[in-house]
C-alpha cells in the first residue's frame, strides 16, 4: 500500500521543530509568548462541599489580552478545577483529565472521586517535570465527602481545608488567614471567597476583572458567572463613530462575475402503485 | 551527607562548581502614563496616579504631574527614584532662575532646560519619560515631548509611559484627524480635550495593568492652573 | 523625532521577573525541612516540621511529610515536595504488589531499597532526601536514611532536611543507647523543636508517630506548646 501524505495525529506532544526554533533563538529570533493567567484562584470547604473561586483576567507580559476569561474548568460533574498559568497549559491539562476520568467512570461504573482526578493530574504534571505550566485548585463532591487540593506545576500536591494559587495568591491566602473557619454556611463561605479573590482583584495586577465561583454539593452545582463585577468600567463621554466615507479608499475596480447557468425543472411523477 | 537538597536542583553535591554572578540593577520600572495636549490658548497634563513595581502596587495616589511654574506642568513618569531626583533637581533649578532673573522661566526655556539636564546623564540616564505642558511666550498652548537622555520637540499632543503605545493612536486619529478621509478639521476646544484625556484613560485602564486607580488632569490657561481628579477601575 | 536610544524594553523585562512577587510558577515547591528518626527497641520513632515553601512564601503550614509506605513503614521526605510525594507513591505501589506476592508484610531493608534503587538511578534528576523507618518482625525497629545520591545506610538515629544542620552538635551529644519509646518521642521532639528555630525553612507543628508491632502512634504538638528550651537553655 502506498504510505500517506500525511502522519496521523499518534498523541502526545510534538518536538519535531525543538533543535529548529532553538536556532533560531540563537540567532535572535523571539519565540511568541503565550497567554499567562496572571491570576488569584482559590478554594475552600465548608459545611456541605466545596466553594471555587477565579478572577477573570488573562495577561499577555504587560497588556491585559481577555478581559472576562473562564478560569473554572469542568472535570466531572461533581468536579471542578480552577487554573493559573499559562492558559493552553491549563485547558489542555484538564480537558485531558476531564476524558481520562469519564473513561474510568465507564470502566467502573462509579462515581468518580476527586482524589482519583488528584492522582492523574499529579502523575502526568511531574511526568513533564514542571514544563507543563498548570497550577491548579482541584476541587469537588464524591461518596467519600468534600475534597480540596492544590497542584503545582511540577507535580506535587497538598490536600487543605483552604488554598489560593496564582500571583494573587499571597492576597488572597491573607484573607483565608484572618477569617476561615471550619463548617461554614454557605452564604458566610461565599461571601469569604468572593473577598479573597477580590483581594487578588485589587491588590495583585496579574488579576481583575470579575469573580466566578462554583459551589458544589452532595447533589447540586451552582457556577456562578459572574458572581460580582468587582470593577465597572468607566463611562466614555465622547462618541467615537465615523460618518460614512471616512475611510479613505484607495482604489476600485468591479469586476463581472461570469456565471453558468443552470436550469433545472423538476416534475412529479404520480406514485406507481400497482 | 548532604541536606537541604530541596534549594538547589542539580547542584546538591559538593558547593557551588560553577561561579554565580550577582547582580544589582539600578532601574526599576515603576509604571503609570502621562498625557499632554495643546490648544489654541490652553494645555492640559494629565497623568494616572498608580505606582507599581512587577506585579504589586506601591500606591494608588501617586500623581505623575509636577507643576513647576503657573504657565508650566510637567508629566513624567518611569523609574520613580529617577522622577523624584529629576523633579527636585528642576524645581531647584527654577528656583535659582526666579532669584536671579526675578521672574519666571518660560515652558521653552524649561524644556531646554531639561533637555541638558538629561543629556548631562547621557552614559547613565536617568530612567524617565518627560512631556511638558504650558502655555508659550505668545500665550498659546505648548507641548514639548523628550526621550530618556535629552532629545526633545515641540508638538501639539503627546502621550509617555506604560500605555502611550495605546493612547498615542487614539490621539493622532481624534486631535490629529488621522486616518480620516473629509472631515472638518475644528480646533481642539478645552472641553473635548478633557473629555478625551478621560476617555483614552478609562480605554487604557481596560487593558494596561500599569494604568488605573485615578487620573489627575491639569488645564492650564492665562488664568493659571485647575486641577481635576478623576477615578478610573482600580484592578 | 525624539529617538529612544536606552533599551527600556530590557529593563522592564528585567523587572517584571521582580523579587517582589514569588516566582510562583517556575519555582519549585520544596520542603526545606527538618526530619528526624530514631530506633528504640521494639520501634522507631519519627518526626518532621510541618512547613512547605515556595521561595520565602509558606505554601503549606500544616504538611504531613510522614508519608505512609505500608503499614508498619513510614518515610520523612525531605527535598522537592514533587519529587518525594512521586517516589514516596512508586515505593507505596511496588511494595503493595511485593506484599501481595510475599503473603507478608515487606521488610523495612527492602523497602529503603527500593527508595535507594530509585533515588540511585535516577540521581541526576531528582533532589529527594528521604529517612525511610519501620518495623519489621526481623530486624525490629530500623532506620535507613537515603539521602541526596541515592546511598542507603542503617543508623541507630538520623536527622534531615535544611534544619538538620542547626542541631548536629544537639544530637551527637544528647544521644545515648537503649532510650525508652518515651525518650526518644522527647529527643526528637526537642531536636526538631531546635532546628525549626533556627532554619527559616522548617517551621509550623511538629509531627511525631512511633511506629511498633502494634502499629502506629501519632501524636502532634502544636507550635505554641513546643518544649520550651530557650528557658532550659537559660538564653533569651
Amino acid at each position: 500500500m502506498a504510505a500517506l501524505a500525511v502522519d496521523p495525529p499518534r498523541g502526545g506532544f510534538s518536538f519535531e521543530n525543538c533543535k529548529r526554533n532553538a536556532l533560531l533563538a540563537q540567532k535572535g529570533m523571539k519565540a511568541p509568548t503565550a497567554y499567562k493567567t496572571g491570576t488569584t484562584i482559590c478554594g475552600i470547604i465548608f459545611k456541605d462541599g466545596v466553594i471555587l473561586g477565579a478572577d477573570t483576567r488573562a495577561t499577555e507580559d504587560t497588556i491585559v489580552a481577555d478581559k472576562n476569561c473562564s478560569k473554572i474548568h469542568f472535570i466531572a460533574p461533581n468536579i471542578y478545577c480552577c487554573g493559573a498559568g499559562t492558559a493552553a497549559d491549563t485547558e489542555m491539562t484538564t480537558q485531558m483529565i476531564s476524558s481520562n476520568l469519564e473513561l474510568h467512570r465507564l470502566n467502573t461504573g462509579r462515581v468518580p472521586r476527586v482524589c482519583t482526578a488528584n492522582r492523574m493530574l499529579k502523575q502526568m504534571l511531574w511526568r513533564y517535570q514542571g514544563y507543563i505550566s498548570a497550577a491548579l485548585v482541584l476541587g469537588g463532591v464524591d461518596p467519600t465527602g468534600p475534597h480540596l487540593y492544590s497542584v503545582y506545576p511540577h507535580g506535587s500536591t497538598d490536600k487543605l481545608p483552604y488554598v489560593t494559587m496564582g500571583s494573587g495568591s499571597l492576597a488572597a491566602m491573607s484573607v483565608f488567614e484572618s477569617r476561615y473557619k471550619p463548617d461554614m454556611e454557605k452564604e458566610e463561605g461565599m461571601k469569604l471567597v468572593r473577598d479573597a479573590i477580590a483581594a487578588g482583584i485589587f491588590n495583585d495586577l496579574g488579576s481583575g476583572s470579575n469573580v466566578d465561583l462554583c459551589i458544589i454539593t452532595k447533589d447540586k452545582v451552582d457556577y456562578i458567572r459572574p458572581y460580582d463585577e468587582a470593577n465597572l468600567k468607566g463611562k466614555r463621554q465622547g462618541s467615537y463613530k465615523y460618518k460614512p466615507g471616512t475611510t479613505a479608499v484607495l482604489t476600485s475596480e468591479v469586476k463581472p462575475l461570469e456565471l453558468e447557468i443552470l436550469d433545472t425543472q423538476i416534475v412529479s411523477e404520480p406514485m406507481e402503485v400497482s | 551527607m548532604q541536606m537541604d537538597p530541596g534549594l538547589h536542583k542539580g547542584e546538591g553535591y559538593q558547593y557551588g562548581p560553577n561561579p554565580k554572578q550577582h547582580y544589582f540593577s539600578p532601574y526599576s520600572m515603576n509604571g503609570g502614563t502621562v498625557l499632554a495636549i495643546a490648544g489654541e490658548d490652553f494645555a492640559v497634563v494629565a497623568s494616572d496616579t498608580r505606582l507599581s513595581e512587577g506585579f504589586s502596587i506601591h500606591t494608588r495616589d501617586s500623581p505623575k504631574t509636577y507643576q513647576l511654574t503657573n504657565s508650566t506642568v510637567l508629566g513624567c513618569t518611569g523609574f520613580h527614584g529617577d522622577v523624584l531626583t529629576v523633579t527636585k533637581l528642576l524645581e531647584a533649578r527654577l528656583k535659582m532662575y526666579k532669584n536671579e532673573h526675578n521672574r519666571q522661566m518660560s515652558t521653552s526655556a524649561i524644556a531646554a532646560m531639561l533637555s541638558t539636564v538629561l543629556y548631562y546623564r547621557r552614559f547613565f540616564p536617568y530612567y524617565v519619560y518627560n512631556i511638558i505642558g504650558g502655555l508659550d511666550d505668545e500665550g498659546k498652548g505648548a507641548v514639548y515631548s523628550f526621550d530618556p537622555i535629552g532629545s526633545y520637540e515641540r508638538e501639539a499632543y503627546r502621550a509617555g509611559g506604560t500605555a502611550s503605545s495605546m493612547l498615542q493612536p487614539l490621539l493622532d486619529n481624534q486631535i490629529g484627524f488621522k486616518n480620516q478621509e473629509g472631515v472638518t478639521k475644528v480646533p481642539l476646544s478645552k472641553e473635548k480635550a478633557v473629555f478625551l484625556v478621560k476617555d483614552v484613560f478609562i480605554s487604557a485602564a481596560e487593558r494596561d495593568i500599569y494604568t488605573g486607580d485615578n487620573i489627575m488632569i491639569h488645564v492650564t490657561t492665562k488664568d493659571g492652573t485647575e486641577t481635576e481628579v478623576f477615578p478610573l477601575r482600580r484592578d | 523625532m525624539a529617538s529612544t536610544v536606552l533599551h527600556p524594553a530590557s529593563l522592564r523585562s528585567h523587572n517584571l521577573s521582580s523579587d517582589l512577587s514569588p516566582d510562583w510558577l517556575t519555582s519549585e515547591h520544596s520542603t526545606g525541612t527538618s526530619i528526624m528518626a530514631v530506633e528504640f527497641d521494639g520501634g522507631v520513632v519519627i518526626g518532621a516540621d510541618s512547613r512547605t515553601t515556595t521561595g520565602a512564601y509558606i505554601a503549606n503550614r500544616v504538611t504531613d511529610k510522614l508519608t505512609k509506605v505500608t503499614d508498619h513503614i513510614y518515610c520523612c521526605r525531605s527535598g522537592s515536595a514533587a519529587d518525594t510525594q512521586a517516589i514516596a507513591d512508586l515505593v507505596n505501589y511496588h511494595l503493595n504488589f511485593h506484599q501481595m506476592e510475599l503473603g507478608e508484610e515487606p521488610l523495612v531493608k527492602t523497602a529503603a531499597t527500593k527508595f535507594k534503587d530509585f533515588c540511585y538511578y535516577n540521581r541526576d534528576q531528582l533532589s529527594a532526601g528521604i529517612i525511610v523507618a519501620g518495623w519489621d518482625k526481623l530486624k525490629g525497629g530500623q532506620v535507613y536514611s537515603v539521602p541526596l545520591g541515592g546511598m542507603c545506610v542503617r543508623q541507630p538515629f538520623t536527622i534531615g532536611g535544611s534544619g538538620s544542620t542547626y542541631v548536629y552538635g544537639y544530637v551527637d551529644s544528647t544521644f545515648k543507647k537503649g532510650m525508652t519509646k518515651e525518650e526518644c518521642l522527647d529527643f526528637t521532639a526537642r531536636t526538631l523543636t531546635l532546628a525549626m528555630h533556627r532554619d527559616g525553612s522548617s517551621g509550623g507543628v511538629v509531627r511525631l508517630a512511633a511506629i511498633s508491632e502494634a502499629g502506629v502512634e501519632k501524636k502532634l504538638i502544636k507550635g505554641n506548646e513546643l518544649p520550651n528550651l530557650m528557658h532550659e537553655f537559660d538564653y533569651q
